[in-house]
């Protein structure tokens, strides 16, 4: 039972989700917040749509949170036989690629998700991509961002993103993209968690944002 | 009299034999040596690399080392086109399980569905058996290290040391007087002990590798090892439980060498 509303609430809205993406100097950073919900109601307050696939390789996934959950394992599952039967790591083009393949695969049953990838390619440069449910692909070099603000995202990074930021400044603008957006959204919150991926490793930090 | 019976792998003979998948292991005792040894910590495998030519492209990949899961590994005796086909099906099928229940794959439960797969050209379809044998080795959490070997027929069981391949019964032989014997003093004399009171104690891998590289010595008929004939692979655990699948690079395989013969040198002496 849900309270009272004018607007059919759709799938991609269920659970609620804010993920962005920004690229840096020589480094890429991911973020999401943390909450997940059942329409309005909220159940966790740590369910992350931040993956890692490997040291150089994090997806965001936005959606309904069991399809969000499905890719993920889905991915890990391609992704380690590419690398058993290639002998190769999988680079960020290909990832997004096969990520897309697996999406159109459901053309007329889709997975409710909307991803974000986020990499360093071969070269160390860094590598954004977004696409829709059915695995149309989008390559950007600033910003990308999916979920149920991502209005919100978008005016947030149209507004703080500078090109070539070192990775602390990095940080401070996805945290701040990321907290005012999902705060002006009831579906998304409570807290978040940014990754700065960088040819040295990766630097994980949790946000504390508004609990509500 | 076997002739009327050995075209066909799914008819048994009056002696109650499958011809076919005998005459698949004879063609595995053609193929390039393998052996297995489980240590207290870790698993190792040496295989020979049969050189056929001298004009062959120097191989980018191993052909007879593969890795099927992160927690398991294998090694080929036998046809490597027939290779290749059930160790993607091993990989598919340890990656399907972890899909399937979010947990590794234990070993024995691979094991048995490539050895499952293989069994079905036993009974059904009239299509030859593959002719390959493996020696998979392995790390669970329910029974740890572990080392399988399985056979064309799709029979598999689990050992603490054997040999696939050419000259594979020499290896046994020598398996069975050294495996668990105290390495440590290497040219100690055997005694007269009652096999069933003398306790095995695991080797470690360091002293899996050289017992390895002894037993490839013996089955390469006595052609001088070198890493371009020898391919040594040790799986152990890291710091954080993980496994670490390692096939060792020539310089280390040279040191693996020079040891076993400097031990073999002084036992002479003895």
């Amino acid at each position: 039972k849900q309270y009272y509303h004018n607007r059919k609430m759709s799938i991609l809205e269920y659970n609620g989700a804010a993920v962005i993406a920004m690229a840096g100097k020589d480094c890429v950073g991911i973020a999401s917040d943390n909450r997940l919900g059942i329409q309005y109601q909220t159940v966790a307050m740590d369910f992350k749509k931040v993956f890692k696939m490997n040291d150089t390789l994090f997806v965001g996934l936005a959606g309904l949170a069991t399809d969000v959950q499905t890719l993920d394992q889905l991915l890990r599952f391609r992704m380690n036989l590419y690398e058993l039967r290639e002998e190769r790591t999988m680079t960020p083009q290909v990832f997004t690629n096969l990520l897309s393949n697996i999406l159109y695969e459901k053309r007329f049953g889709p997975y409710f998700a909307e991803p974000v990838v986020a990499g360093l390619d071969e070269k160390g440069s860094p590598y954004l991509a977004t696409m829709d449910l059915i695995g149309a692909i989008e390559t950007t070099k600033d910003f990308v961002v999916s979920g149920t603000c991502d209005g919100n995202l978008y005016g947030m990074c149209e507004t703080l993103y500078k090109p070539d930021l070192g990775k602390e400044e990095l940080f401070e603008t996805l945290a701040q993209a990321l907290l005012a957006s999902v705060d002006r959204d009831a579906l998304s919150g409570w807290g978040g968690v940014v990754h700065i991926i960088t040819k040295e490793g990766v630097m994980s930090r949790e946000l504390k944002g508004r609990q509500d | 009299m076997a002739r009327r019976y050995d075209s066909s792998t799914t008819t048994f003979s009056p002696e109650g034999r499958l011809h076919q998948v005998e005459y698949a292991i004879e063609a595995i005792n053609n193929a390039g040596t393998s052996v297995g040894i489980l240590a207290k910590d870790g698993v190792v495998m040496a295989s020979e690399k049969k050189v056929t030519s001298g004009l062959l492209a120097p191989a980018r990949t191993s052909e007879k080392t593969y890795k099927l899961c992160p927690h398991a590994t294998c090694t080929v005796a036998g046809l490597t086109a027939d290779a290749n086909i059930l160790i993607d099906q091993a990989r598919l099928r340890a990656g399907r399980y972890a899909y399937q229940y979010q947990e590794p794959i234990p070993i024995e439960n691979l094991v048995e569905h490539v050895c499952n797969y293989k069994q079905a050209y036993t009974q059904y379809g009239g299509l030859r058996p593959f002719g390959v044998a493996f020696l998979f080795a392995g790390y669970d959490i329910h029974h740890g290290f572990q080392l399988y070997q399985s056979d064309p027929s799709g029979n598999y069981s689990g050992w603490k040391a054997t040999v696939i391949g050419a000259n594979n019964q020499a290896g046994k032989s020598l398996l069975k007087t050294e495996y668990g014997s105290s390495s440590s003093s290497g040219d100690e004399m055997k005694t007269d002990e009652d096999p069933a009171k003398e306790e095995i104690e695991m080797p470690t891998t360091a002293e899996a590798l050289r017992l390895a590289v002894k037993v490839l010595n013996k089955t390469m008929d006595g052609a001088a090892a070198s890493p371009e004939k020898l391919e040594l692979f040790a799986m152990t655990l890291d710091e954080d439980g993980n496994c670490v699948h390692k096939i060792l690079n020539a310089k280390e395989v040279e040191a693996v060498i020079a040891e076993v013969e400097s031990e073999t040198a002084t036992a002479g002496d003895t």
